[in-house]
């Protein structure tokens, strides 16, 4: 974040306790690094079963995985089970700053059949990156195996807060996760060049999904074309004879109608279009010359004379 | 504003009403002219818009190819006026019976139109030239008080100087000495045995001339420069005093006298110098200066003076003939047993003895001009203005053209030199007409083969070899100073302002006035520094002109260059003002610097051919001049040619660059050829395989040769309306030209983009569309890798998880190294993403990808083809552009812009160098263009200007496309006034838009960046000029930043470091690999810090040009806010 100096660590901030964590020196960077992790009973407006035993996070580093945060609680502050977490919005496009609701459910590569579905949940095109990271200050709310648990490893933070004690980030977590760094491009680089096979058989189950549902949305526009409803009437939907391809070729007749209508009554018919036509010429040469006059003034002040 | 318009035009009514018999008799003249649209009403502006027509009518005069103003455009004008001025009448009429409130308005429409029916299409080009007018008119303030009262002094004191008896040279020179006085001799000085006797005498009157005493000199000028002449009594000049120097060396005694008494009387609060007149050596004069001990202000004394009194001597102008010091004339005597046939004429010498004796006539000319011709003095103000932004000025060493010549010519055309002896200018022309009459005839009549006679030409009779425009009245040349580059280097900047004010489109205001042709490294393609002592040492020539060196100098350069440059210009240092109490300073000091205007098309020519051996004379003379160096040779055609081989520019030196050391060494000598210093293109080295478009010839072979391939392909379900480029590399404008040898893949793949004919089978929806791309890519690919030998093909895919925007690619490397990257283009995706976001039901969210989708959609497929298609248009035009967009692109990564300035803006600013090259011609070398378009950079206003370029050549973005693009720019500006979307606005003839680039980048703070780092570039070049290191204006500290990530050469996928490659534990070394195609960790890294940390930190980086990552933090996150309550789940 911000490079401040903190002259006092805080230890708790509202009902956030701020744990720090050591995140060690790189190659490239060796020196060892202090991040604030907050924590605190997860509170939303409209609490589900589940809140209880939740813990809502705030600013996780960039880099979490429920790896680490898993090993963090298990190994680090007394052992907690983490049953899942859920992070602030998926990936985050780039210039949409705003915060955008978790994705509850992460979708499982390998699992793409299901009848029925949307297609948007099949055929999707395979995972670009090995694994996610997080917008800086992003927040993230952990649920634990039962409320005991989650109550544990606030406790067990709040602890090693006072003490003093030193957690480090990371820590137990190598070769579980995937690499950052250089590998991590070049795996992405990897990925997305997808194996040929792979990805026509992702498309073909997109587009079947996507003919299936076209075939039966269309089956319904016919019949509701056709069947009068309750009221008696006939509901008018899109389809049957005017394609898209239609809709633009009678757009064009409107407009060549128009025109013609235009040329019909000509620009100098009347006398009073004559007049109205200097008149609106005068106009704009007025306006143009006011226009021109305001711009010089302009230029004037700006070259400060 | 109306008031002061109509106090102007009433000014105007006043000055032609007290205007004598003649003026009105213009004034009718003008009327009968443009009879066919007489009307009743005649006003001040009808009046004007005569003239109009009757100055097109002399346009074509002067003009000899009339393609300025064509014939259909004047009758456009004369019908728009006339219908203006029944328009005029029934405003009028309205506005009567209507309310007299209304009165303003129809002045205003007057107003408007008067300038509209002008030569001057553009309303605020004249409103701008009006309000330059105003301010610049001279006015009376304190210094120019002081200056007169100094005035006043200095003539009661010359008035009471006591005369001197006659007496020898020798005697008066030693009297003078002895008052510490040296006598300004020109050189030759007199010898020692000369007879006549030298003299002093009350002077016959004191006057005070120039353009001072006329009111034509900007009052924004520095120094106030007042032109004091004395009169020397004619009974001290004998008839024959204007032989071998006798006038000038009496005159010279004659000044010193008077600095003696001026610095006797008031040695202590002026200062008293000599000085040459226009460094003209014969004609010293006094300059007196404040020194600043007596003004007020004591605590300031290295205030620069405020004004500066020159006293000149002038004759009578009866004391000689005029006819013998007619131009052919030779006034300067050998010894007697010199045939006199062997005299060359002395055309300098008699006409600065003219100047001495028709001081007085022209200030009569002018004056009569002035008070004739209301304009008058406006056009000697603009004129001056515009001589002053060029550099040019009346002295020798700045041309020999000045305001004083501009005021004189502009005065004589008021009374002749048109056809039949009839004046070329009405006294009723606007000072604009004035102007661009007179740059017309600067710009358009060769005044060298062609000479400008006013009057009846008696004495005028042949042409001579130098420009002339001959006052017959008076019998003198007006440009007896200028020489032939100095005419050539006039000549052609009347002809670059002539067409930037033909411009319709753009405003030249600016650049004809106010902006300051800067230093000389941005003028000139090449510089050659001389030392002018070396120089003048070296050789002896007979011919007599101002510098006879210089002549020969440019006499050999231009023949020896031939075509391999359009222009030699030669500048010398001015002389500098000398104390009055020594020897004038040797006259061959400083440097010479000659600049060269190359033509790009023959300037790296390695072989010039000769005459024919047959031809002896030829042939003899082409030896005498270029010594060994010629060599007869046989060529394939059969043909014996006398012929020059030079070296290949690989060796270190351009062809240029041996051409002019050769013939300074067979010329000049040897010491002149070492002290010659040569700045060229140093720029060049700092591109890897900068010439031309030559290094993108394989990857543009490879293009054609995929093209043909994916056409030879018979299996594609729907056949191919197009392909098209839309790559950096493809338009000749990446800053690594793509190396494609030895099977070395490509680093980054070229975009290409697929459009198939249209078909009804496409679906409706945009994520299906996308899907469907993807499959017909995947076929294509299959096709390709079946059907084509020597090609791989893989799919990538992209825009992760936004799924209504292009979702794939398909990578086609050929085995010999170039790599395409193939999108598909689908035309109905515009529409579909149009309509969905006017869906209303649609949420904020959904509604931004779609936005996006059709930017992107906009710029990869429908404006990056167009631009690219152009771009390479103009890359293969001119010569110089491609090693300008890859400098300036170079130096943008060098600053750590490049993430943030787009490619395509880079080249848009390069473009806009070349097709709007005004106040210079196109550049036609890269370091020109480059320095150019930098100097452009550091005064482009983004804020209020948008960049607008037309690329076509042809005027393809016509008056309608200038409009909208202006009403969108100025619907941005209002929208989002504090520039936090759309701070840089660039549009071209393939982009209306404006915005299809910078739609959110850069921020306001990179673009003032951009401005700042552009104008300290152009502080250094101003300031080092000739000294100028390229390389240094590279250079960026990294001080700036925050921090700085160093990335490892790895991550740039750098082949030339292919040893020490990071790729190892990735077991990828093999640079053949295709997988590695289009790998870029470090781009990818870069988005990725932006995802991550955008909001709170701003990166800097400068690609593979420097291997690294800075960071800002972003001020406004500096004190940054406690959002966890806000961030609520």
């Amino acid at each position: 974040m911000v490079p401040k100096k903190s002259p006092a660590v805080v230890t708790s901030v509202n009902d956030f306790t701020v744990l720090p964590l050591r995140v060690p020196g790189l190659p490239s960077y060796p020196k060892d690094t202090t991040h604030y992790l907050y924590l605190r009973p997860n509170a939303p407006k409209a609490p589900t079963a589940d809140t209880p035993r939740e813990v809502f996070l705030v600013n996780v580093p960039i880099d979490t995985t429920d790896v680490h945060l898993r090993s963090l609680f298990a190994d680090q502050l007394g052992g907690a089970r983490i049953e899942s977490v859920a992070f602030e919005g998926a990936r985050v496009g780039k210039g949409i700053t705003s915060p955008v609701a978790p994705v509850r459910k992460k979708r499982k590569r390998g699992q793409e059949d299901g009848e029925g579905a949307a297609p948007a949940e099949v055929g999707q095109l395979p995972e670009v990156w090995d694994r996610d990271t997080h917008c800086s200050g992003g927040t993230a709310i952990v649920t634990f195996v039962d409320k005991p648990s989650a109550e544990l490893a606030l406790r067990e933070a709040r602890r090693a807060v006072k003490s003093g004690k030193q957690i480090t980030w990371g820590e137990g977590v190598d070769g579980k996760v995937p690499a950052l760094g250089l590998s991590r491009y070049a795996a992405h680089h990897k990925l997305r060049h997808p194996s040929h096979h792979a990805l026509q058989e992702s498309i073909d189950a997109y587009m079947t999904t996507f003919a299936a549902q076209e075939a039966a949305r269309a089956k319904t526009l016919a019949r509701q074309r056709a069947e009068p409803d309750e009221d008696g009437f006939i509901t008018v939907v899109r389809g049957g004879r005017s394609d898209p391809a239609r809709e633009d070729a009678v757009r064009l007749k409107e407009e060549e109608l128009k025109k013609r209508q235009e040329k019909m009554i000509g620009e100098g018919f009347y006398k009073f279009q004559h007049r109205e036509r200097k008149k609106r010429e005068a106009q704009a040469l007025v306006g143009q010359f006011e226009m021109d006059r305001r711009r010089v003034e302009e230029m004037r002040k700006r070259r400060g004379g | 504003m109306a008031p002061s318009n109509a106090k102007r035009r009433k000014l105007e009514h006043v000055s032609s009403g007290e205007d004598d018999d003649d003026s009105f008799a213009g004034f009718s003249g003008s009327e009968e002219d443009s009879s066919e649209s007489a009307q009743p009403s005649v006003n001040a502006e009808s009046v004007g818009q005569d003239f109009a027509q009757g100055l097109g009518m002399d346009d074509g005069g002067i003009d000899e190819n009339p393609a300025e103003e064509p014939e259909s455009t004047v009758h456009l004008e004369q019908a728009v006026a006339r219908a203006s001025r029944e328009e005029q009448a029934i405003v009028n009429g309205a506005a009567k019976t209507a309310q007299p409130k209304q009165m303003p308005m129809a002045n205003k429409i007057s107003y408007s139109r008067s300038y509209e029916s002008g030569p001057s299409k553009s309303g605020i080009f004249k409103l701008q030239m009006d309000d330059m007018l105003e301010r610049v008119r001279p006015r009376q303030g304190k210094r120019e008080a002081a200056a007169e009262a100094a005035l006043h002094r200095l003539k009661q004191t010359i008035e009471q100087i006591a005369p001197r008896p006659a007496q020898s040279v020798e005697d008066a020179e030693r009297a003078l000495l002895k008052e510490k006085i040296v006598i300004p001799f020109p050189d030759p000085r007199p010898s020692k045995d000369v007879l006549y006797k030298l003299e002093y005498a009350k002077p016959a009157n004191i006057t005070v001339v120039g353009s001072h005493v006329l009111k034509v000199t900007s009052a924004v000028r520095r120094l106030l420069q007042i032109d004091m002449v004395v009169q020397m009594p004619s009974h001290l000049l004998q008839s024959k005093d204007y032989l071998n120097y006798r006038f000038f060396y009496k005159r010279a005694y004659y000044l010193a006298c008077v600095a003696a008494a001026l610095s006797g009387a008031h040695g202590d609060e002026y200062s008293v110098s000599y000085s040459s007149m226009h460094d003209n050596v014969l004609l010293p004069v006094i300059q007196v200066r404040p020194t600043g001990k007596t003004s007020s202000v004591a605590d300031k004394p290295a205030k620069a003076p405020a004004w500066q009194i020159d006293i000149a001597l002038s004759a009578a102008d009866d004391v000689f003939s005029a006819e013998k010091l007619g131009m052919s004339k030779n006034c300067v005597r050998k010894n007697d047993e010199q045939v006199k046939a062997h005299d060359s004429p002395t055309p300098l010498y008699n006409s600065s003895l003219r100047t001495c004796m028709l001081m007085n006539a022209y200030l009569v000319l002018q004056h009569k001009a002035a008070s004739s011709c209301a304009a008058y003095r406006d056009a000697c103000l603009m004129g001056s203005l515009w001589l002053e932004s060029k550099r040019l000025g009346s002295s020798i060493s700045r041309g020999g053209f000045g305001n004083f010549e501009w005021g004189v010519i502009v005065a004589l055309l008021l009374r002749g030199g048109g056809p039949n002896g009839k004046a070329l200018l009405g006294p009723g022309y606007s000072s604009y007409q004035l102007f661009k009459a007179t740059l017309q005839l600067l710009a358009l009549q060769d005044l060298r083969k062609k000479p400008l006679v006013v009057g009846e030409a008696k004495s005028f009779t042949e042409s001579s070899e130098w420009p002339v425009v001959w006052d017959a009245e008076r019998s003198h040349n007006i440009l007896y100073k200028m020489t032939d580059w100095s005419y050539q280097a006039l000549q052609s900047t009347a002809k670059r302002t002539l067409a930037a004010l033909g411009d319709q489109h753009f405003d030249a205001f600016d650049s004809t006035f106010t902006t300051p042709v800067s230093s000389r490294l941005l003028d000139h393609d090449c510089l050659i520094e001389l030392a002018h002592a070396a120089l003048a040492k070296s050789a002896t020539t007979k011919r007599e002109r101002s510098s006879p060196l210089l002549s020969d100098l440019y006499a050999v350069l231009r023949r020896g260059l031939g075509d391999r440059v359009d222009e030699v210009d030669l500048h010398v240092p001015s002389t500098p003002d000398w104390n009055i109490g020594v020897a004038r300073p040797p006259p061959s000091t400083g440097s010479v610097t000659v600049g060269l205007r190359v033509d790009p098309e023959h300037a790296h020519r390695l072989v010039d051919h000769g005459p024919s051996a047959d031809n002896k004379a030829e042939a003899a003379a082409f030896r005498a001049f270029w010594g060994d160096k010629a060599k007869l040779r046989r060529f394939r055609d059969g043909s014996i040619l006398e012929s020059l081989v030079w070296a290949t520019e690989e060796a270190g030196q351009s062809v240029v660059e041996q051409v002019c050391r050769y013939l300074l060494g067979k010329h000049f000598g040897a010491r002149v050829e070492g002290s010659a210093r040569f700045v060229g293109d140093e720029c060049i080295p700092l591109l890897w395989k900068a010439n031309g478009i030559a290094p993108f010839q394989p990857l543009m072979e490879a293009y054609k040769q995929l093209e043909t391939d994916i056409r030879g392909l018979e299996a594609l379900p729907l056949s191919i309306r197009q392909i098209m480029s839309a790559d950096a590399q493809l338009r000749f404008a990446s800053i690594e030209a793509p190396s494609i040898t030895h099977g070395i893949k490509q680093a980054a793949p070229a975009a290409v983009t697929l459009q198939f004919e249209g078909s009804s089978r496409w679906p409706d929806d945009l994520v299906a569309v996308q899907r469907t791309k993807l499959a017909f890519l995947l076929k294509l690919g299959e096709l390709m890798n079946d059907n084509v030998e020597a090609v791989q093909s893989r799919m990538g895919l992209e825009n992760q998880g936004e799924d209504v925007s292009n979702q794939g690619f398909l990578d086609i490397t050929y085995d010999n190294g170039a790599a395409f990257r193939l999108r598909i283009h689908h035309e109905r995706e515009q529409g579909m993403l149009e309509r969905q976001m006017k869906l209303k039901e649609l949420d904020p969210k959904t509604k931004q990808t779609s936005a996006l989708a059709l930017a992107s959609y906009k710029r990869d497929f429908v404006k990056g083809s167009a631009h690219t298609q152009a771009i390479a248009q103009l890359a293969t035009r001119f010569p110089g552009f491609t090693g300008t967009v890859r400098l300036i692109k170079k130096w943008f990564a060098s600053h750590l812009l490049s993430n943030h300035i787009p490619d395509e803006i880079m080249e848009l600013c390069v473009a806009r160098s070349f097709t709007q090259p005004d106040p210079w011609s196109v550049p036609s070398s890269t370091q020109n263009g480059f320095l150019r378009t930098l100097a452009w950079l550091a005064k482009w206003n983004w804020r209020e200007e948008p960049l607008i370029v037309d690329m076509s050549g042809s005027g393809e973005l016509k008056d309608v496309g200038y409009q909208a693009i202006g009403t969108r720019f100025e619907a941005w500006r209002k929208l989002d006034p504090a520039l936090n979307r759309v701070v840089l606005f660039a549009a071209s003839h393939v982009d209306h838009d404006g915005t299809t680039w910078t739609d959110g980048q850069p921020s306001k703070v990179v673009a003032g960046r951009m401005t700042a780092l552009a104008g300290a570039a152009m502080q250094a070049v101003e300031a080092q000029s000739i000294d100028l290191d390229p390389a240094s204006l590279f250079v960026s500290p990294l001080e700036d930043y925050d921090f700085v990530l160093h990335l490892s050469a790895a991550a740039f996928g750098s082949r030339k470091k292919s040893k020490e490659t990071g790729f190892k534990n990735l077991k990828v070394q093999n640079t053949a690999d295709t997988s590695l195609v289009g790998f870029q960790p470090a781009e990818d890294f870069l988005t990725e810090l932006q995802t991550l940390y955008g909001a709170a930190i701003v990166f800097f980086c400068g690609g593979a040009e420097r291997k690294v990552i800075a960071g800002l933090w972003s001020p406004l996150t500096a004190p940054r806010a406690w959002k966890v309550n806000l961030r609520v789940f």
